[in-house]
């Protein structure tokens, strides 16, 4: 009875702990946080502890390097992926081999299809056996026929094309639909990481908050479509603006971000006065009669050592303010 | 106030060394801990707070995870296994915030972990081990 009553209590921690988290309510998710409020393994709860303590976040990564590194199952699974990845990989260039000979091979070609359809929910013992056979197979069956060769091919494409997709599917994860540069949530890991090896380093940091002026008018006045392509020409200016090391990211609705490594203030907020005449010289809208620029408000701050980061972005945003206040269209520093 | 009384007691602990190669990082956490009261020696790499522990061992130490000569775990490592190399609390604080990483450093006998970069709230809740603004539980 007494069990019950505790593992009701701990399955009520675990879901409270994937809420809090925002992390999917997937079984090995589960299990994980249900080792941590468990309590028996003390290297796992002190790992999670450090990560929550820190403010870190628990991604993707994050979550398969946990399972990783604490459930040897996982470990096991991750192996069996990653072979079977050599050996597709290995595959592909059997294909090369088989497309110059062009013989007979009707055999290879079934076994290459047991292997492929059953390769996936194997243990590595039985995967060992498999990847062993096919190898014999394909060893006898070397210098093959144009079936093998056309059904290898077909397979590598196919390969190929699953990673670009997921090549691309990551890339989008970290990048804002509509202007294509960073986006927030990008921001927020990269403003971490700079600051950090900033801190070591000795460096200046330099941060500018960039702030279309009048936007909702700009939408209202000439729609929503012409807004889009306002922010779009701006991300565009922001990004040649800056060099290889920099980072521009989409902050919010109409407001952007650029994060500059070993820059001061003054740089940073030379930076910005280019961005700001830029932009004020490249958009004009309206009809002829009508011609209204389009401006931005900038905000320029360099990182204080030591500073939480929240007040750092927190001191460029009050510039921005100021530039407001100070009547748009020009470059407040903090 | 309790926060008074646990710092008070990371003093009694004695003396905090700053151990990384960032002259930055060693002046920046030494003004924060020095602000709280505690008494701050540093040294630039694993090989010299081995010694400077040998030497007098600190009740606290901030450890750097990338150092030359002796990086921070081989660091770690060598102090819990000298006399005495069990009592101080140490807490690791490095740019490394993979879960390898954190285990690695549990593993070899750190304390508590800090991912830079760190602000006085962290520090304090590191070092003296007071949750700032925190009830008993989280």
């Amino acid at each position: 009875m007494v069990a019950t009553i505790e593992s009701t209590s701990v399955a009520d921690r675990v879901a409270a702990s994937l809420r809090r988290h925002g992390i999917p309510p997937t079984p090995d998710n589960y299990a994980l946080w249900y080792e941590y409020h468990g309590g028996r393994n003390a290297s796992l709860k002190h790992t999670i502890d450090a990560i929550i303590s820190n403010h870190g976040e628990f991604d993707e990564n994050t979550l398969e390097d946990l399972h990783l590194c604490f459930f040897s199952l996982a470990r096991e699974k991750k192996a069996i992926r990653d072979t079977s990845a050599r050996v597709l990989e290995t595959l592909k260039e059997v294909v090369f081999v088989a497309s110059d000979a062009g013989a007979d091979a009707r055999q290879f070609g079934l076994a290459l299809n047991d292997f492929a359809s059953s390769a996936f929910g194997q243990r590595i013992v039985n995967l060992q056996q498999l990847i062993e056979e096919l190898v014999q197979e394909s060893q006898r069956m070397a210098g093959q026929s144009e079936y093998v060769s056309t059904r290898m091919r077909q397979s590598a494409d196919k390969i190929e094309r699953l990673e670009q997709n997921l090549e691309e599917a990551l890339r989008d994860a970290s990048l804002d639909g509509l202007t294509g540069i960073a986006n927030r949530r990008t921001f927020d890991q990269t403003l971490r990481r700079l600051a950090g090896e900033t801190m070591n380093s000795g460096d200046d940091l330099g941060l500018l908050m960039v702030d279309i002026d009048h936007f909702k008018l700009v939408n209202d006045q000439w729609g929503h479509q012409t807004g889009d392509l306002v922010l779009q020409h701006l991300a565009g200016i922001l990004q040649k603006s800056v060099r290889g090391e920099d980072l521009v990211a989409r902050y919010g609705g109409e407001e952007f971000a650029v994060l500059l490594p070993r820059t001061d203030l003054e740089a940073t907020v030379i930076v910005g006065e280019n961005v700001r005449q830029v932009l004020r010289r490249e958009l004009q809208q309206g009809s002829a009669n009508n011609t209204v620029a389009v401006t931005v408000s900038i905000g320029a701050a360099v990182y204080d050592f030591g500073e939480p980061l929240p007040e750092w972005v927190a001191r460029a945003d009050h510039a921005l303010y100021c530039a407001k206040q100070a009547g748009r269209d020009c470059v407040r520093s903090a | 106030m309790c926060d008074q009384l646990e710092i008070d007691a990371a003093k009694a602990r004695g003396r905090c060394l700053i151990v990384d190669d960032s002259p930055t990082v060693r002046r920046i956490a030494g003004r924060i801990l020095r602000g709280f009261g505690l008494e701050v020696d540093e040294a630039e790499d694993g090989q010299l707070a081995l010694e400077a522990c040998v030497r007098s061992m600190p009740g606290t130490i901030l450890l750097d995870w990338n150092m030359p000569v002796m990086d921070g775990i081989e660091f770690l490592r060598a102090l819990r296994e000298t006399d005495g190399g069990d009592a101080p609390r140490v807490v690791l604080c490095t740019t490394q915030t993979d879960v390898d990483h954190v285990q690695q450093a549990f593993d070899a006998g750190a304390d508590e972990y800090i991912m830079k970069p760190f602000d006085a709230a962290m520090l304090r809740e590191k070092v003296f081990g007071v949750a700032v603004g925190l009830g008993a539980g989280r």
